[in-house]
């Protein structure tokens, strides 16, 4: 049998010690090659993405209090083609995010909330992809310059 | 040295009795410390299984004099009238509290508990919840009795011994399956709540543990078992694995349908008249055999069987009152019931004999009580009706809770040093069994021989010839199940071990359910002897006792408490 | 009809083995068989030391519950004919071993409990105890408000949910599908009035939001109960619970 991965050491430990030793616990050996984990795993990579989006993010707006010289320097380093790159594998990745979590949002409806009931499913996801493109334009316009 | 715990009462057993007994006991004095002792964590009891409902009066056209008069005549006048009567008053009030307690049972258009038709019953007075009353009442019960500090519970801990001194029972040598160690678990009452004994019979609903541990256990001590030869039949298993067709599929109107396409229970006289598919248990297993004797069975891989139709219900009524049906179908025998007819045919099912005990679930050894299936108080006399086992567990294991919280407040402790000795003993007995391998004999040899020799005796129908063979047999397995030999010699989680011990058990189950029978010459309620096919009040109306006895078991008469409804001919 | 089928079987005896190893045993099977089928067959015929659990074979007692070649599956409801020659056995993931394929559930058990699934009412208790008859005695409920909390009681504590869990494996504070699922189902039942407590639980230690929505939990559940749901259900419920505290006093108010 291949070895197993180990989970954490304390996975389903009881609080008071177990009456004999056991073995401590693994995970699934369906985790590696399993295609659903692998997306759940791509999933939780986007998470690199976004603390690097965000140290960018926090870096211009020093640069953006530092006087028009640094922020000259930020707005080229931007243009850099590889920024570039980043910028585009963070749309995918924010899209990717935003589309899972739009799918599993039905479900996460209670049933009821008194005597509202939550809209049909494809109503729900009609709200929220047109929110978010909505939002995303007004946002594009405002930072293209278009409006204000 | 065996270690001592104490507690007050001592619960064997974690099903929906055993439960309720612990949350009697707690509310009745939140004092007193109970200890549940279940050699399996609760929720797995095999209460869960139970499908199809639990009876009590609700409805306006019932009333308690019908439920008890249906009871009486469903027990073929063997039930104790005192008893039922009782009952009948305790349920509607016990099936309130456990919907309180959150059971989420299916409802009326009023938000009133929707109740449905049942075998035996003249009107709808069965409790449901879509066909899992079994699964929700346990899981109910279960996390309800998380509520109280003063419930202690020992999972996963088999009794092997009942701790007696003095005359009384003082508590329990249980061995911790985790460790292998035996506990001696000292208490001034135990309530004994652990099932019946499907398993000594090879086609059967029961789970595997189903053993009948707790009657062995009284039964070593020498209590009576009462009225062991009842032993119901459910008509619709599915064949082979014997899986659970409830009863509520002919509730619902569903049809027993034989290889002519017949309704047989309409078309031939089975003395089940209008009532038809909800006529009792026993008739209706006795018919299913008849036609295959007939030769109107249908044949199959794993016998023959009836077909169960429930496809002029519909969809709709299929899926929405009967989901689990649908799953079992599908999955343990392939067949859709919305469009196809599931073969069934009868498999043992339920123990109307068990521990004797009275209307205060006491047995008459001091300090132990005992209730639900494990029990016989008589409820059910020779036969039951559905749905009245799991109130019956709710009503006996409250009572039993409540007396032994009183019984506890006037007894002492016993000798230490008795009890003690004891479960030095019991430890030394056990570690001796474990893996002991200079014995002949295969255990799972030795438990096909026992279930092929009980399905021979002791089937639907019985005769005086295979009974007294089966008592041979039985008395011949006892002397060979105490020369096995058991590979496992490790401590921790040995499943061989209480293997071992459950057939041990199974054996004494199966004794008195052989010799209880073969000495009751007339056919009463689930007993049908074809040497005597009709019922004889005149010489049988009794309740019988088989006391265990090394020289074989001894068996004594019990009057049947009577008063409220004379005994009739039962006719439906 | 049959076939020959070997089985690779996590063995683990804590007096004797430092470490899980595995024991292969062909047998031959039948074609109708489940899982536990075979390993029943294995334990009486060939080798009674292996050791497991189970009960009722019709899956509702929740005990069989092992890893079937990687994934966590109900054994007495698993065929044997979904799978090729060889399978693998082995005892359910991110739990301690105790003996062969049998694991700790304590930790369960503990997590079970501080969810307080039981009734929590304070509604007319001392009437309804006095009642002796189902009209003055229970609670009325519609059909409606039943299905609100229907599916997340059919939960039978089986805990493959728990072995398909990231979170359950890398996070042992965090409560888990099934308590979870079970605390939800007492909140969303309209006798209960514990919303407060609970919710302040799952937001406590081992908080709902732990949970990154793999979605294995119900991917795994063999009586489609769900649990994703009722998690994600649970953190907007607390949410607003949260922020309802601030507005209004507890209790009494929907």
């Amino acid at each position: 049998m291949p070895a197993r991965k180990a989970s954490h050491p304390q996975a389903m430990a009881p609080s008071a010690p177990g009456r004999t030793r056991t073995a401590p616990p693994v995970q699934p050996g369906s985790w590696q090659t399993s295609r659903r984990m692998k997306q759940y795993s791509r999933f939780g990579m986007t998470g690199w993405v976004y603390l690097l989006a965000s140290i960018s993010a926090i870096e211009m707006v020093y640069a953006l209090g530092s006087g028009p010289e640094a922020y000259e320097r930020m707005q080229g380093v931007f243009g850099h083609p590889l920024m570039v790159l980043f910028h585009a594998i963070s749309l995918f990745s924010v899209g990717y995010v935003v589309v899972r979590f739009f799918g599993l949002f039905p479900k996460a409806q209670p049933a009821r909330i008194g005597p509202l009931k939550p809209p049909p499913g494809p109503v729900i996801a009609a709200t929220l992809y047109g929110a978010w493109i909505g939002i995303t334009l007004v946002l594009s316009a405002i930072l293209a310059g278009g409006i204000f | 040295m065996v270690e001592v715990f104490r507690h007050d009462v001592i619960i064997v057993g974690g099903g929906a009795a055993g439960l309720r007994a612990a949350i009697a006991v707690a509310e009745a004095d939140p004092s007193l410390s109970c200890a549940v002792v279940s050699k399996v964590y609760p929720m797995r009891s095999h209460t869960v299984s139970a499908e199809g409902g639990a009876a009590a009066v609700a409805r306006d056209d019932d009333s308690l004099e019908m439920h008890g008069y249906d009871t009486v005549k469903g027990s073929d006048f063997l039930g104790d009238q005192d008893v039922i009567q009782y009952f009948v008053e305790q349920a509607p009030r016990e099936l309130s509290q456990l919907e309180r307690w959150g059971c989420p049972f299916s409802r009326n258009e009023d938000g009133t508990v929707a109740t449905r038709a049942f075998g035996g019953m003249t009107t709808k007075r069965t409790w449901y919840a879509t066909d899992k009353i079994g699964f929700h009442m346990l899981h109910a019960l279960f996390q309800t009795s998380m509520k109280f500090d003063s419930i202690v519970r020992y999972d996963e801990h088999f009794v092997s011994k009942l701790v007696l001194d003095g005359g009384q029972v003082r508590g329990v040598a249980a061995l911790d399956i985790r460790t292998g160690d035996v506990k001696l678990i000292l208490a001034r009452a135990v309530i004994v709540t652990t099932g019946g004994g499907g398993k000594i019979f090879p086609f059967t609903t029961n789970g595997m543990i189903k053993t009948g541990d707790g009657m062995a256990l009284a039964y070593r001590s020498g209590v009576a078992l009462k009225d062991m030869e009842f032993v119901q039949y459910h008509p619709t298993g599915l064949p082979g694995t014997g899986i659970l067709i409830t009863e509520a599929t002919r509730g619902e109107g569903g049809h027993l349908k034989n290889s002519e396409d017949e309704r047989f229970l309409v078309e031939y006289d089975y003395g089940v008249g209008a009532k038809a598919e909800l006529g009792p248990r026993d008739m209706i297993s006795r018919a299913i055999v008849q036609e295959v004797r007939a030769g109107r069975g249908i044949a199959g891989p794993y016998g023959e069987f009836v077909h169960l139709d429930l496809t002029h219900l519909g969809k709709e009524v299929i899926e929405s009152r009967l989901p689990f049906v649908v799953e079992l179908s599908r999955i343990y025998i392939g067949v859709d019931p919305v469009t196809e007819r599931i073969p069934v045919r009868p498999v043992v099912h339920y123990m109307m004999g068990g521990i004797d005990t009275d209307i205060t679930a006491a047995t008459d050894l001091p300090g132990l009580y005992a209730a639900g299936e494990v029990a016989c108080v008589s409820l059910n006399g020779a036969n039951r009706l559905g749905s009245n086992s799991l109130t019956e567990c709710l009503v006996f294991g409250a009572r039993a809770g409540e007396e032994a919280a009183q019984f506890v407040q006037g007894t002492d402790d016993g000798n230490a040093s008795a009890t003690q000795t004891q479960g030095e003993e019991e430890a030394a007995r056990l570690d001796a069994l474990r893996g002991r391998k200079q014995g002949g004999e295969k255990l799972s040899q030795i438990r096909r021989e026992l279930n092929k020799s009980m399905e021979e005796g002791c089937g639907v129908y019985r005769e005086q010839a295979s009974m007294a063979a089966t008592v041979r047999e039985v008395a011949n397995l006892r002397g060979r199940v105490s020369d096995l030999r058991l590979e496992d010699e490790s401590r921790v989680f040995n499943t061989e071990l209480i293997a071992a011990l459950e057939l041990a058990n199974m054996v004494d189950v199966a004794e008195a359910v052989a010799n209880s029978a073969l000495q009751r010459k007339e056919s009463r309620g689930a007993h049908t002897c074809e040497d005597h096919p009709t019922r004889d009040d005149q010489n049988y109306l009794y309740h019988t006792l088989c006391y265990f006895d090394p020289a074989g078991p001894r068996i004594e008469k019990k009057d049947v408490t009577l008063g409220i409804w004379e005994p009739e001919e039962r006719k439906y | 009809m049959s076939a020959k089928k070997t089985f690779v079987i996590t063995r683990f005896d804590p007096d004797k083995d430092e470490v899980p190893k595995t024991q292969s045993y062909e047998i031959e099977c039948q074609d109708d068989w489940k899982v536990l089928d075979a390993i029943n067959f294995i334990k009486d015929e060939l080798d009674a030391s292996l050791s497991y659990r189970w009960s009722c074979r019709m899956a509702v007692c929740g005990s069989c519950g092992m890893m079937v070649d990687g994934e966590p599956k109900l054994t007495c409801k698993t065929a044997l004919s979904d799978y090729g020659d060889t399978l693998e056995i082995e005892p359910l993931a991110n739990f301690p071993i105790v003996r062969d394929l049998v694991v700790e559930l304590e930790g369960f058990m503990d997590k079970v409990k501080r969810v307080k699934p039981w009734i929590v009412s304070a509604k007319e208790e001392a009437a309804h105890r006095a009642a002796a008859t189902m009209k003055e005695g229970t609670y009325r409920q519609s059909t409606e408000e039943l299905m609100a909390f229907k599916q997340f009681s059919m939960c039978i504590n089986c805990l493959l949910c728990y072995s398909a869990c990231p979170v359950v494996a890398n996070e042992p504070d965090f409560l888990g599908p099934a308590a979870i699922a079970l605390g939800h189902r007492y909140n969303m039942d309209s006798r209960d009035d514990g919303q407060a407590e609970r919710n302040e639980i799952f937001r406590g230690e081992g908080t709902v939001f732990s949970c990154s929505y793999a979605n294995e939990c119900s991917e795994v559940c063999p009586k489609g109960v769900d649990p994703a749901a009722a998690v994600n259900q649970a953190k907007l419920n607390t949410v607003i619970d949260w922020a309802a505290g601030f507005v209004v006093s507890r209790g009494g108010d929907e």
